[in-house]
Formats: structure tokens, sequence, C-alpha cells
């Protein structure tokens, strides 16, 4: 009995054992998706709970802002303002903003800039600079906000910029518009004699956290486009495009595309460093200014297919690529045969006083994508391989700088400007992400009228071929954005307690209002759902002042918690700052209106939150 | 009898329990965590003997809505002198230890369950105090409650999870320190 239970058993189990290797799927099961067979949806799918890998600082264009976006899920994350004040945040309301826009109500942010440690981005800065104003600017990536503003004197429009070099010792700003040295009138008749293409190069003292100019050059007049820092071998130098170098002064579009080269200016910013350190330079209204047909060395001319737009360095710092935006060809010049040339004095004549290198002697290759028009600007991925935008025939070219082999092209709705790949302009790129900042959306998007937002589109590039995998609109207008791996990016979320802030309040108990003859300075908190300008009033959220007092409000949120802004707004007075969590802000104005003004709190913070409101009485004049 | 000697290894037990009373100083000794939908995360109170720690000005800021009044380390004269009462008994401990006196020890535990004892209805009548004593002016009107000393609670969008930590389980370890000496010198 009992073996035949056994053997019962035992044929059970050769049973099962052989349907199992003849019928059993061993294969992978198909709900677990590898990486490469992930839709395209799931590749850009973040979930609740999970952040974006990447930040895109997306510059914001004649909006003066920066739009802030995560990668991959290409949400809009946060729009934070730099030239242009923001009721929404109170910039250019609250009295330091204010002063740093320094009366200007809009600006054109073209190309941001990380700080670099060693050509890496290090998370730790963002630079920006205005065409519009001649501005340049530096946000602190803890809080996301514009630390300092500087408007640079004797040039205008600094398309040109921004670029920092390794190790953040200088961000340049070459122009795009050549004016007179100090704005002088000067008729355009003299405009080769009296105009100039003035280059600023600006330090950033990290401490104070303030821009310097420390010397700028006084450049030939013409137009400077786009420019990139070496890196590695070439680290010292940096290199510029020009267009206009036919020195027009009338109707660019025709007079400045006559001849068949522009050039790429190639300086070496140690040299002029030195240059300035020796006192080889003119003071010219405060500024030191190098003339380099007269302070020489430094600065050379490589010529380049007319009126190129962008120029940008291989990772490995030894090339630059360029080309003339209505030409087909993408030239990759080569760092080293240009120092060879430099070295032996090889130069085809001077032009503006400045020497000339021979195209032959500094060009590696020229590639020419099959009908590919309109190369603008390059980046690069992890093995080193090119991405360029071609604005004319809507599309993306992946090539190999080395051989110059054509790789994979991907079309792009539409005209690409730029394109910012992961790090794409460090010394290391990530590869993975490419996004291309369209110039214009069309039928991209549901219609909101004639005019259209700009599009984004998320280029997959892990892979040997490019995929389109998603599609963002965006405000005008992304030029150029910077792209950085997340965890580099250490915000703090509550302002820490400065405790020798003289204008901080961190006991609601020491709330006051200090009269100094006609001025009211008011030291009050704001916290979940409350104002106090004086504790020990009978109603200490009222302020009141006589007509024609000048009234500064020092307000210190008290709520140290992530994410409970308060906002501080007077009605009719055109007022509106906020004060983010711990932090002391500051808001001055002149009482000039006699009445009663309601004051709240326009940031959402509490339950309560629409009985936080209080009133300013301004007395009229007896 | 009253000349009786503890053990060696007794009064090994004693000196220990004094340690861990040290020890305990370090750590804090109770807490509060607070959960609600807006703070997945949670805030907390924590209580050392000396001190409070943990995210006291918000969870003040919040309270103020129910009519709490908001408590700090001055609102606890008892974090001012509990660290010196423990002191005190670790000390006392290892006199014990080192005399080796078995009345010395029966004092002790009995200091120590009555120390206990006052201190659970410390923290009690604290938090009926703070639970109770609400403002009636205040924006919320809700009942009085006493949070539990020990588990769970929920007030308004809050859940809380009362719970005893690492300082009070050393105190506890200390405890039974000095029960193992009472067990082995037991009368047989």
């Amino acid at each position: 009995m009992k073996k035949k239970v056994i053997s019962a058993l035992s044929g059970l189990a050769v049973g099962v054992l052989a349907s199992t290797v003849f019928f059993g799927n061993f294969s992978t099961p198909d709900t677990v998706s590898t990486a490469s067979a992930k839709t395209d949806a799931e590749k850009v799918y973040v979930p609740f709970g999970e952040k974006d890998e990447y930040y895109l600082f997306a510059s914001g264009g004649h909006s003066g802002q920066m739009f802030i976006y995560g990668v991959p899920s290409m949400r809009r994350i946060r729009t934070v303002p730099v030239f242009s004040p923001d009721p929404a945040t109170g910039y250019g309301w609250d009295t330091h903003s204010k002063k740093m826009l320094g009366g200007y109500t809009w600006g054109d942010l073209h190309h941001p800039a990380f700080s670099e440690t060693n050509g890496e981005y290090d998370g730790k800065y963002m630079f920006a600079t205005d065409v519009a104003n001649s501005r340049a600017a530096v946000m602190d990536l803890k809080t996301f906000t514009v630390k300092d503003m500087i408007e640079v004197p004797n040039t205008s429009g600094p398309h040109c910029a921004a670029f920092v070099t390794e190790n953040t010792e200088y961000l340049f700003l070459p122009t795009r518009f050549s004016v007179p040295l100090g704005h002088q009138y000067a008729s355009l008749d003299e405009y080769s004699e009296k105009y100039r293409g003035v280059m600023s190069a600006v330090t950033f003292d990290e401490k104070a956290q303030k821009l310097h100019i420390a010397y700028q050059v006084a450049l030939p007049p013409w137009s400077y486009d786009l420019s990139d820092a070496g890196k590695k071998i070439s680290k010292d130098w940096a290199v510029l495009t020009t267009y206009n170098t036919e020195e027009a002064t009338t109707n660019l579009e025709i007079n400045a595309s006559q001849e068949d080269r522009d050039f790429i200016v190639l300086f070496n910013w140690k040299e002029l460093e030195n240059m300035v350190k020796a006192g080889k330079y003119d003071n010219v209204g405060g500024q030191k200014m190098i003339f380099p047909e007269k302070h020489k060395g430094g600065i050379y001319l490589v010529p380049v297919a007319k009126s190129p737009h962008g120029v940008d360095v291989t990772p490995d710092g030894k090339y630059f690529i360029a080309s003339g935006k209505l030409a087909p060809l993408l030239t990759v010049f080569s760092f080293e045969k240009a120092f060879q040339a430099i070295e032996k004095k090889e130069f085809a004549g001077e032009r503006n006083g400045i020497p000339i290198l021979k195209y032959e002697s500094v060009m590696e290759r020229e590639v020419n994508p099959e009908n590919a028009l309109g190369p603008l600007h390059t980046q690069f991925d992890d093995k080193g391989m090119a991405y360029t935008t071609m604005f004319i025939s809507s599309e993306i070219v992946k090539w190999n700088p080395e051989t110059g082999e054509v790789l994979d092209r991907v079309p792009v709705q539409y005209s690409p400007g730029h394109a910012v790949a992961a790090e794409g302009d460090t010394v290391s790129p990530d590869g993975k992400y490419l996004v291309s900042l369209n110039k214009l959306a069309k039928d991209s998007y549901l219609s909101v009228g004639p005019s259209h937002p700009e599009s984004m589109q998320l280029i997959d590039i892990s892979g040997d071929k490019m995929k389109v995998i998603q599609s963002s609109p965006v405000d005008p207008e992304p030029h150029y954005g910077q792209m950085i791996k997340a965890d580099k990016i250490k915000t703090v979320e509550v302002y820490p307690k400065e405790n020798n802030n003289p204008d901080a309040v961190y006991n609601q108990k020491d709330a006051r209002i200090v009269r100094k003859g006609n001025e009211v300075h008011v030291y009050g908190i704001a916290m979940r759902s409350k104002f106090i300008f004086d504790a020990n009033a009978k109603r200490p959220d009222v302020i009141e002042v006589n007509e024609g007092d000048k009234v500064v409000i020092h307000l210190t949120n008290l709520d140290f918690d992530e994410d409970i802004t308060h906002g501080f707004a007077i009605n009719q007075y055109n007022l509106n700052m906020e004060i983010q969590p711990g932090q002391t802000n500051m808001i001055e104005f002149t009482a000039n209106k006699p009445g009663t003004y309601p004051l709240y709190c326009t940031n959402f913070c509490s339950a309560l939150h629409q009985e936080m409101t209080g009133y300013l009485l301004v007395k009229p004049k007896q | 009898m009253a000349a009786a000697k503890l053990s060696p290894l007794s009064a090994v037990f004693v000196g220990a329990a004094g340690g861990l009373l040290l020890l305990s100083l370090a750590f804090p000794w109770w807490g509060m965590d607070f959960i609600a939908p807006q703070y997945p995360e949670g805030l907390e109170i924590i209580v050392y003997p000396n001190r409070l720690e943990g995210d006291i000005d918000i969870i003040n800021g919040l309270n103020h809505y129910i009519g709490m009044k908001p408590f700090s380390e001055e609102s606890f004269p008892e974090l001012g002198y509990l660290s010196y009462i423990v002191i005190a008994m670790a000390i006392a401990a290892f006199i014990i230890a080192f005399t080796r006196s078995k009345r010395g020890l029966y004092v002790f535990i009995a200091a120590f369950l009555i120390g206990g004892a006052l201190g659970l209805y410390d923290i009690h009548r604290w938090l009926a105090d703070f639970g109770t004593n609400l403002n009636d002016n205040a924006p919320i009107d809700i009942d009085p409650f006493v949070p539990p000393i020990f588990g769970e609670n929920r007030i308004a969008n809050f859940t809380t999870f009362s719970y005893f930590a690492t300082g009070a389980y050393l105190v506890g370890a200390a405890f039974v320190c000095l029960l193992v000496p009472l067990w082995k010198e037991r009368k047989t």
C-alpha cells in the first residue's frame, strides 16, 4: 500500500516536471518592461511622490523671467522673475528687488549660465543677462531668488552673454549692439570710428553676493552673437561669434550679409587679466578698458562662414564648432591648431588691429549633412557626440565631431533655435535628454489665437537613435537653457534666523512701530493667520500714519514651516510683497494719499487666510 | 538583618542601574508625533529630561487655532531640575552598589517606584492642563481633551502618537537591574 502511494506520487512529480519543461514559460513576463521597452508615456511620467531627474532652466526671453521645468516630465515648476517685476512674488515692489531692477519694468533674458567648478555645474548660482537693458544678474539656487544685478556701462545688449569660465572666475558679457563709449551721441556716419562692441568681464564675489565689472574690452564695432568658454586644454580661452563685420549701419538683413566670412573672436582671458594687472588699459568713465589695437595680445580672429550664431566647445576642450546660420556647413575648429598658428605667428593680416588666423590652419573638418540648413547651436552627450539645431530645415542632427559622420536626424516642430542637453555644455555631459527649444509652435497645441506659445520638445538621446518623447508649450521665449542633475541643487525650505538683523522680529511680543520725525518704521510679523505691527496697540494689525510720512515696513514671517509663505499688500497703494517662511522683507512708500486702506495677506496661507487683514490709516494734513 | 550585604554580582546590577540612569540623560524620554494631510512627514515634540526639541514653534502656531496656550521649555519647570534628580539617583545607586546595603536598595526601589509614578502623573497633568484649558475665544471650538501619555489620539486634522523614547526605556532597564538582586537574594 505504502509503496503504491510512493510510486503514484513520484509518477505525478515526473509528469509535472515534464510538462513544466515542455510547456512552462521561462521568458521574462511581459508586465516587467525594461528601460528600452518603455513607452514614451512611461518615460515622461513622474508619479506623485517622485521627483524629476533634472531641473531645466529655460530663459524667458523678453518676459525677463526664468522658467524652471522638471525633466523628463516637462512640467513647469516655477517662474522666477529676474529682469521684470512679478506681482506674484512682489518682485519689484519690496525694497531690495525694486532697487535691483533700477526702474526698468522689463528685460530680455537670453542665455543663462550656471556657476561652474572644474568645468562642472556646481549647482550654486545661476547667471543671466538682459539684452534689453544691459544688465547682469545672479540667482542664488538655495532660494531661487535674485541676489544682485548690475547695469553694465559702455555697452548695449549683451546677447552674446553669458558664459562662465571653468571655475566661475569670470562671467563674460559680449554685446550684440555696438554703441559709442559712454552711450554718447555720435552720427552713424562715424560708426566705424566712434562705435565699439564692448565686452565686459564680470566677477562674482560669492561671500558678499555681489557682481563687479573687472575690466572691459573695446572690440570692433561688430555684432557679437554667441560664445563659449574653453575647457580643459583650452580653459584659459574663450570664443565668440560675430556678424556684421561689414560694419553696416542700416538694413542689416542685407548689408550685414555681404561678406562670405565673418569672424570668431578667440581670446585668452588669462592674458587679458595680466594686461589689466600690468596697467595696459585706458580708463573710460571709471572702467578699465582694453583697446585691442593699442594694447596688443590675447585676442585673435578666426574666419568663419558668414553670420554664424552659436559657437560651442566640445567637452574635451579640443574643438570649437561654428557654422554660418545661412550655410549648410558645420565647421569644426581645432584649439591646438589655433595655438600652433598663434605661436608661429601665421597670420593673414589684421582687422581693426587684431591678427587674423587663416581658416585653413585652424579648421579641423567641415561637416555637411545633406539638405540640412541653418545650423545654430550645438550640445553634447556623454560620448562626445554633437547635437546641432537646424533652424531652417527644422531638425536636430546628431553627428560625431571626431569623424564628421552624421549619425541621426530627427524633425522638430518647428524651427529650433537652441537645444539644451543634460549638463550638455560641461566637461562631462550626461547624455539621456536633449530639449529642443523651438521658436514656433504653430499647430502643436490648442489654439489661443494668433499669438502662439513657443515649444520645447524633449528628446530621448540615450540610444543610438533620437526619439522625441514629449512636447511642452512655453511662454515667450526660451533662447537657451541649462539642464542640471536635480541632486546638485540644495535648496533651503525656511530662511534661517538672522539674530543680528536689526529689522527682524522673532518674538511677536517685540512687534513695534517707531516714529522718527516724519518717518514711520514698522517692525512687524506675519504668522498664520494675522499681522502684528505693534504688539502693545489696541489693534495690533493697524498702521496709522500722517499724510506725507515716509513709511518703512519690515515684516518677518514667523512661520518657520515649509511652504507657509505670506504676502503683504496695501489696497490702492499699488504695493505687494512676499515674505517667505522665516524671511524678513521690507517695503517702503510715501503715504501721499490720505484715507483708509485695507491691507491683507496675498499668498494663501491657512484656513483663516481671508481673515489675515488690517488697515493702513493715513490721517489727512490739517 | 540590617547588616545583610548584597552579593558582589547584585552590587554590579545596582551599579549598572546607576549607569543606565546617567546614560538616559543623553536620550529623549518621551515624544509626540503629529500627522496631518498637509504634514505627511509629521511634526514632532521630543522631550529630553532637560529640554524640548522638535517643531515646537510650528505646533504652537497651529495650536492657537484651538485656543491652546503656547508651550516652551520655560513652561515646564521640571526640565530645570529633572536631570539633577536623575543624577542624584544614579549617585545613590553607586553608593548602594559600593556599600552593598540591602536596606539601601529597598529604600531606593521604593523611591524609584514613587518617582516613576509621580513622573507619569506629571506628564498626564500637563497634557490635561494644555488640553483642557483652551481659550474660549479661539477660532476653532473643540471639546477639551486629554491626549494619552501613550498611544494614538485624533484632534481636528491631526492624528497624534504619544510614545516613550530611548531614555525612558533605559530608565525601565535600570529598574529591572534593581529588581534582579531582589530576586536573586530572595529568602529560599
